[in-house]
């Protein structure tokens, strides 16, 4: 109980250091969404005690139309149900809104120049709360949930300071238990949590912070840096990403550990995916997740014709697009085509497929390298019309980092390929291991940030590349 | 016994970590050697009767061991490239902690500057400096923006990227440094004349600033409680340039608060400094030369107006600053 109050106050006072109006944002979409699902189930328990018998405790019961089915087998209850749809609605559209105006506010101000004099800035951690406050009020509408009596427990999980940069998107459900249950603080978690942590940091500054410099040079010159040099970006953004976002999501996981609060994964090594398809299964799971069950699903998932269940697919990575920035409608909607369309570039072999798709997510990050749609397009036409890779490969010690840089990131970058594929058994080591191993881990994970971690004066320490969304 | 294992891991990385903090740090012993100055000072007898506190305009052009060598005065000079005026400050509050000279002489130059300007000079003056509550403040009024106190405790997070910049030098040197000065003073025999003079830029403003104001009645009151002779002094640099209005406040704060003001710009004739083989960087300091013409000047002065003691017919003291001095002549053959 007190390690919520004090979370709540740290959450709270985090936002409040960010400026008060982000605060304000947050409380709008905490209060709407649970004075919405208080109202919807105080209809519902009215209702509930004579006529419908809807299963709270039923959690298993993923199907919400079935519930549906039960709800409707009562006049007074589909009215009940009408009366709740338009509250539910009316909440989603007003917090949805919010998200929507600031995402095309941001675009039209740094694209066409809106609103010249005023600077827009994104309320803290608006991309993320939003979904999770939309994933609460339909899983109360739809019954999988109960609406939370407590307001300051609804608010902690909105307002949780870990995932408040990047995530994960969390679900309500999963989150009471983790936040509110008994004897959180473990030693044993706190060991598993430092490292968890110290591995992020790892991932962070010693790898995707290296990464950085060198794709900060190629990006900084379109006129120079193509062809081969933007092949190399592409490839390296992946790593970058990967290591950078992976990274504070460990960070926020080994955190969240360390108070004895277990936070789903949000990354199953997804570079080794062998369609785009997989991909989607394995990264950003949070957000692909919560877009298959508020998204996909209600729009008729795969639960029509084939035609139907294609362009769902697509309106999908067309919103997942939009939800990273107007920038990246086209790249949402390339990914929606590749995994509808993306069994023609299967073959057999798993290497090859593996590589197929790495290529394929690399050449589609260039939407977040280059930011400009045009200029994306232009530097992967490149790749096929600037043959300069004899050039690029003679001047790679010019782009920022020299040869014990680069020996640094090569191993790190295998260290981490190592990890990612011998994970399970990694990780199920070091849990087995006795004190001392774990903190031998912990000194030389520390070290290894300490010294060859890309940090300190012109280095911002707080800026995640994924929490700009 | 569960926990001695976990103990002895906790003191092996307790000690990798300390021993990277002193390999990662520079070691100042051949190149920027002003980073060395400030530790210098600790390994020395601490029985001066004057002490110089200033920028570069003091440990480019007053060498102790002239004045030893002219008067028997014993000086030392805590100077740092542009060493701001509250470093000063809590440098001479650190020295009265180990000594208390008769004679404190500060030059004036740094009046100009009332922000932190660098953090590169900030590093070659404080870093090593002892820890102490003078260390801690001088950290805090010197920082610019983009440095924080963490990275001055723990050295690690400032040079560890110079993991791959290390050398013989940084081993060596490990543990035990060199002195590169003598008693503060860097020799310095280039020649680079003075070839232009500078042109007078209009300023926007020719005041001293408030926050320098404030830490020069902070020297000046420190002295007085000490009962130590406060000397201002002007070197005689050409660049940069010293305005009329920055000279006519220092005149005018002398008179204040009755303290002896040297300009050695206006004395450079009687001096006997020629800026065409006197200077090694076109008239911003002094060589050996112009320092020594300058030393032996001033040390006239400073025998005559404060009585110091001849320390040439202290035995025991004579003793050391004998073979100091031979070392300085060896040095600056």
């Amino acid at each position: 109980m007190l390690i919520n109050i004090l979370l709540l106050i740290l959450s709270i006072g985090i936002y409040v250091s960010f400026g008060i109006s982000n605060l304000i944002y947050i409380l709008f979409s905490t209060v709407t969404t649970y004075a919405a699902a208080r109202i919807i189930s105080n209809k519902r328990s009215i209702e509930g005690c004579t006529n419908c018998n809807i299963n709270y405790a039923d959690k298993e019961n993923k199907n919400a139309e079935i519930i549906e089915e039960v709800k409707g087998e009562n006049y007074k209850n589909n009215q009940n149900k009408k009366n709740g749809k338009w509250i539910l609605i009316i909440t989603i559209a007003v917090n949805a809104c919010i998200l929507i105006a600031i995402k095309i506010l941001l675009y039209g101000q740094a694209k066409l120049n809106w609103l010249s004099g005023i600077q827009i800035i994104a309320p803290l951690g608006i991309s993320y709360y939003t979904l999770q406050v939309i994933s609460y009020i339909v899983d109360v509408y739809k019954g999988k949930i109960e609406a939370e009596k407590n307001f300051f427990k609804y608010f902690l999980y909105v307002v949780y300071f870990p995932y408040l940069f990047i995530g994960p998107i969390t679900r309500y459900e999963n989150m009471k238990e983790e936040l509110f249950k008994k004897e959180k603080i473990k030693l044993e978690n706190i060991y598993n949590g430092v490292i968890r942590i110290l591995w992020g940091l790892t991932k962070k500054f010693v790898i995707a912070g290296r990464v950085g410099i060198l794709i900060g040079t190629i990006s900084s010159d379109v006129s120079i840096y193509k062809g081969a040099y933007a092949l190399l970006a592409m490839l390296l953004y992946s790593v970058q990403l990967y290591a950078d976002f992976s990274g504070g999501i460990d960070i926020v996981i080994g955190g969240s550990k360390m108070l004895g609060i277990n936070l789903k994964e949000n990354f199953d090594s997804p570079y080794l995916s062998q369609s785009i398809k997989e991909f989607w299964r394995r990264w950003h799971i949070a957000l692909s997740s919560w877009l298959r069950d508020y998204i996909y699903i209600p729009l008729g998932g795969n639960r029509c014709s084939k035609i139907r269940n294609k362009i769902n697919v697509i309106i999908t990575f067309v919103i997942s697009g939009f939800w990273h920035g107007m920038n990246y409608l086209l790249w949402g909607l390339l990914h929606g085509l590749l995994v509808v369309y993306g069994k023609i570039l299967k073959t057999k072999w798993k290497p090859i497929n593996i590589i197929i798709t790495f290529l394929l997510i690399s050449i589609l990050w260039s939407f977040f390298i280059w930011t400009d749609t045009l200029t994306s397009l232009q530097m992967i036409g490149s790749i096929f019309t600037n043959f300069n890779y004899v050039e690029m490969l003679s001047n790679f010690l010019n782009l920022g980092l020299n040869i014990a840089n680069i020996v640094v990131l090569i191993i790190s970058v295998i260290v981490l390929i190592i990890f990612d594929i011998k994970k399970e058994k990694i990780i199920t080591k070091i849990k087995n291991y006795k004190i001392e191993g774990k903190l031998a881990i912990i000194g030389t994970l520390a070290i290894i940030v300490l010294v060859f971690g890309i940090y300190g004066i012109g280095f911002n320490v707080s800026e995640f590349i994924y929490s700009k969304f | 016994m569960k926990y001695i294992k976990p103990t002895i891991v906790i003191i092996i990385f307790i000690l990798i970590f300390i021993f990277l903090n002193k390999l990662l740090s520079p070691k100042y012993m051949t190149d920027l050697v002003e980073g060395n100055m400030t530790y210098e000072y600790y390994g020395e007898e601490k029985n001066h009767e004057v002490i110089f506190i200033g920028d570069c305009e003091v440990y480019a052009n007053f060498s102790p061991m002239v004045l030893y060598e002219q008067e028997g005065i014993i000086s030392y000079v805590r100077g740092n490239s542009q060493q701001l005026i509250w470093q000063s400050y809590y440098m001479l509050k650190e020295t009265l902690k180990y000594e208390t000279p008769k004679v404190v002489v500060f030059n004036v130059n740094s009046m100009r500057y009332s922000e932190p300007v660098s953090e590169a000079y900030n590093r070659l003056a404080i870093d090593k400096m002892k820890w102490s509550k003078e260390k801690v403040d001088i950290i805090k009024a010197s920082m610019t923006e983009e440095e924080s106190f963490l990275s001055y405790l723990i050295p690690l997070l400032r040079y560890h990227s110079r993991f791959d910049k290390l050398t013989s030098e940084d081993f060596k040197y490990l543990l035990k440094t060199k002195n590169n000065t003598y008693n503060g003073f860097l020799i310095n025999k280039n020649v680079k004349p003075l070839e232009n003079l500078p042109t007078k830029r209009r300023l926007a403003n020719y005041n001293f600033s408030e926050n320098c104001y404030e830490y020069l009645n902070k020297i000046t009151e420190l002295c007085k409680q000490n009962n130590i002779k406060l000397v201002l002094i002007k070197a005689p640099s050409v660049y940069p340039y010293w305005y009329d209005e920055y000279e006519e406040q220092i005149q005018k704060y002398a008179k204040e608060n009755n303290l002896d003001y040297y300009n050695f710009k206006e004395k450079v004739q009687e001096i006997g400094i020629d800026y065409s083989a006197d200077t090694y960087d076109g008239g911003l300091h002094l060589n050996l030369e112009g320092a020594t013409k300058l030393s032996k000047y001033f040390s006239k002065i400073l025998k005559e107006k404060y009585r110091l003691t001849d320390y040439r017919e202290d035995e025991e003291i004579s003793k050391i600053y004998n073979e100091k001095l031979e070392r300085y002549k060896e040095a600056i053959k």
